[in-house]
């Protein structure tokens, strides 16, 4: 499934990425790579995400949601 | 690429100072981290400062994980410990050095604590190299047969320490140049596109594929094991942040708690500011009574007498008392950032702003608007889109900056009673609308459609720290005095001057000034605005060089010397109804004045970060016509009720 479908207080591990190359490499640098747990914590409609990443929290547009492939 | 460069003499050392661009990481994929890469790796560099934000310790420390796979010695400065304190948290300053092998310091970059020190540190390591420096001791202890715990903090598994020994030899047999075999080995590992063109070897049995995001996931699992070894107190803080997003951040209540938290804030600023002008008033007004009376008293000569009461005073005196409401509505932007809601408007955005094609993190320079335009249109730089940026720095001058708000004040209160702070409420939604339409129109008419990418870190919310939220106020009212001082004072002078010289020489008669002839000219420009008097077009001419000059002007113009105070506000109303400017035309004004070209100040910074003069020119004269059409609208539907 994708991420942009994720629900609030679920965890999911990401599978996969697909992005352009610098938003990846973004999203790396913040310690999202293959294998990472995400958090779920809050959703608006549209897949608009806070996510909890390695103890970060981080804002995801759709864009950028329903574009990672998650377990 | 920015890179600033300055000196310092300390330990009798000739120290040069590079600071190079804010990055997360050090990768070959943007020009940025590149350039900053090969520069650290030069000979030019003796010592490395890594300057990580401690109340986000995580990611920072993945920066200074690279940065020490460079090998070159690395200095860690642990800015914003205040942040970290204030949330509770501590961070053990033994055990943090101790895992990464390298000197750690506290500083605060504000406050300017511990930069001695860290210069000091820097001074003391830079020829450190010898593996001993290093006295981490890992959690396991590894099977390999080459223990780099003693070497690196950064150790990876067995599997691709093996790899990195593999490759090393191999470079060492073919590159006997390279100064950095684990970090060439590790970049070759990663596929690293620059080094792989630069050192190509053939080990298909090693690099069999891309292990980036191995080698990032192993960083991250060491920096979870120091996190949780050096970071005490941490859960409690995260628990009350996950509370109050699910209230501040709901789905559907998220939009209205924002404009709720909004109209609060220009509450205050109205009420409270208002509350406090009443006694500044009454002290210019006493202070100006004074200088008139001592001035008479002396005997000083008319001309200068005039220039110092009518010109100076009127102008300058009349903007400082609104210092009280500027003061308050920075005092209530310094909290939404301090407290860490700021960041969080992106994310309750991001459904409205795209639709207008932009991210939610767009909004942010918008709400900075509130304030004052010139940091909020720099504030865009941190949108990464090159084209939203333009964007945004088209539409963010029509937010209602602080400079504004004397206009609504004075001209809502002498023209709508009872009803004012609807009035000029409505300005500032007024503002939004126009700004969230051109949005939209450029959203349509723009075929490249570009995808936009909402990304924010959301921090922790903490009760705003006293001492920042001072120091951010500060900066603000200094600013608005200096500005008073300044451009506003100039102003008033050069007013009084156009508008007591003539043809003629000195003249007492306003109308055969220099003043009354320019702005005669602009009347057929104004009327059809519901603003065709001259005396109107002077001050709105003026206002370009400073919002706040409307006003001061318009005291100069009416030689009303106390305008903001009852008494003034009364006189100016007599003289205006006598012209026949009535609260319609005083709507028009206000509505002109929010929308019309940006200050002087803003149109520079507009200069500078789109680095076209061009842009600039176009955003004038847009926003010239934007006001002039919709104020066109006001007036004409206005006059038919």
């Amino acid at each position: 499934m994708y991420l942009s479908e994720g629900r609030t207080g679920k965890q999911y591990k990401v599978e996969s990425i697909r992005l352009p190359v610098q938003m990846e490499k973004r999203l790396e640098a913040l310690g999202m790579t293959r294998g990472t747990e995400v958090d779920v914590l809050n959703s608006k409609s549209r897949g608009v995400l806070i996510v909890k990443v390695r103890g970060s929290r981080f804002a995801l547009g759709r864009n950028i949601t329903r574009n990672i492939i998650v377990g | 690429m920015e890179k600033v460069e300055g000196a310092i003499k300390d330990h009798d050392l000739n120290i040069r100072l590079v600071d190079l661009p804010g990055t997360y990481s050090l990768t070959s994929y943007t020009m940025e981290e590149t350039v900053s890469r090969q520069f650290i790796l030069s000979d030019e560099v003796d010592v490395i400062i890594d300057v990580a934000d401690a109340s986000a310790l995580e990611r920072n420390l993945y920066l200074t994980l690279q940065l020490l796979e460079l090998g070159k010695p690395v200095v860690l400065a642990l800015n914003m410990m205040d942040i970290v304190e204030k949330r509770g948290m501590e961070i053990d300053l033994h055990r943090l050095p101790e895992m990464l092998g390298i000197p750690v310091i506290p500083v605060s970059a504000r406050k300017r604590v511990g930069l001695d020190v860290l210069l000091h540190a820097a001074a003391h390591h830079k020829d450190c190299t010898d593996p001993t420096c290093l006295i981490h001791h890992h959690k396991f202890s590894s099977r390999h047969p080459h223990d780099h715990h003693a070497e690196y903090a950064m150790v990876y598994s067995d599997k691709i320490e093996d790899k990195i020994d593999l490759i090393t030899e191999e470079l060492k047999k073919s590159y006997p140049e390279i100064e950095n075999y684990r970090w060439h080995s590790i970049k070759l590992l990663e596929q690293d596109k620059e080094i792989t063109e630069k050192y190509p070897i053939y080990l298909p049995q090693v690099i069999d594929r891309n292990y980036e995001s191995d080698l990032i996931n192993e960083k991250y699992d060491f920096i979870q094991e120091i996190i949780s070894e050096v970071v005490v107190n941490k859960e409690r803080q995260e628990q009350m942040t996950e509370k109050a997003d699910r209230v501040l951040t709901h789905r559907i209540f998220g939009i209205p708690i924002f404009l709720g938290i909004m109209a609060v804030v220009f509450f205050l600023t109205f009420t409270i500011g208002d509350w406090l002008k009443g006694y500044l008033e009454m002290g210019i007004e006493s202070l100006s009574g004074l200088i008139r009376d001592g001035l008479t008293a002396t005997g000083v000569n008319e001309m200068l007498r005039s220039l110092l009461v009518d010109g100076i005073i009127a102008g300058v005196g009349g903007i400082l008392t609104f210092l009280p409401n500027i003061f308050i509505l920075f005092l209530a932007l310094a909290f939404l950032e301090d407290s860490g809601y700021m960041a969080r408007v992106a994310y309750v955005m991001e459904g409205v702003m795209s639709k207008l094609g932009l991210s939610g993190r767009a909004f942010i320079p918008m709400i900075l608007g509130f304030g004052c335009t010139v940091p909020a249109i720099m504030a865009s730089r941190a949108l990464e889109n090159r084209r939203d940026r333009f964007k945004v720095m088209l539409v963010t001058p029509f937010m209602s900056c602080s400079a504004r708000l004397p206009i609504y004040i004075l001209f809502a209160e002498m023209f709508f009673g009872k009803k004012a702070m609807l009035v000029a409420y409505s300005m500032y939604l007024i503002g939004l609308i126009v700004a969230i339409l051109v949005a939209a129109v450029l959203h349509l008419i723009d075929r490249r459609r570009t995808e936009n990418y909402l990304l924010i870190e959301l921090p922790e919310y903490k009760i705003p720290s006293g001492k920042t939220v001072a120091i951010y106020v500060w900066e603000k009212v200094k600013d608005y005095l200096t500005k008073a001082g300044t451009t506003i004072f100039i102003a008033s002078v050069v007013m009084w001057v156009i508008l007591n010289f003539g043809a003629e020489g000195y003249t007492t008669e306003m109308a055969d000034s220099f003043g009354a002839v320019l702005g005669h000219h602009l009347v057929p420009f104004f009327m059809p605005v519901g603003l065709g008097f001259w005396q109107i077009a002077v001050a709105l001419i003026a206002g370009i060089s400073a919002k706040e000059v409307v006003v001061s002007s318009c005291a100069v113009l009416f030689a009303v010397p106390n305008i903001n105070s009852g008494s003034g506000m009364d006189v100016l109303t007599g003289i205006l109804e006598r012209m026949g400017f009535g609260p319609l035309n005083a709507l028009c004004l206000m509505i002109f004045s929010l929308l019309y070209i940006p200050c002087a100040a803003s149109l520079a910074t507009i200069r500078k970060e789109a680095a076209s003069t061009k842009w600039m020119l176009f955003s004038a004269v847009f926003q010239l016509a934007v006001a002039w059409i919709v104020t066109f609208a006001v007036y004409q539907i206005g006059s038919l009720l």
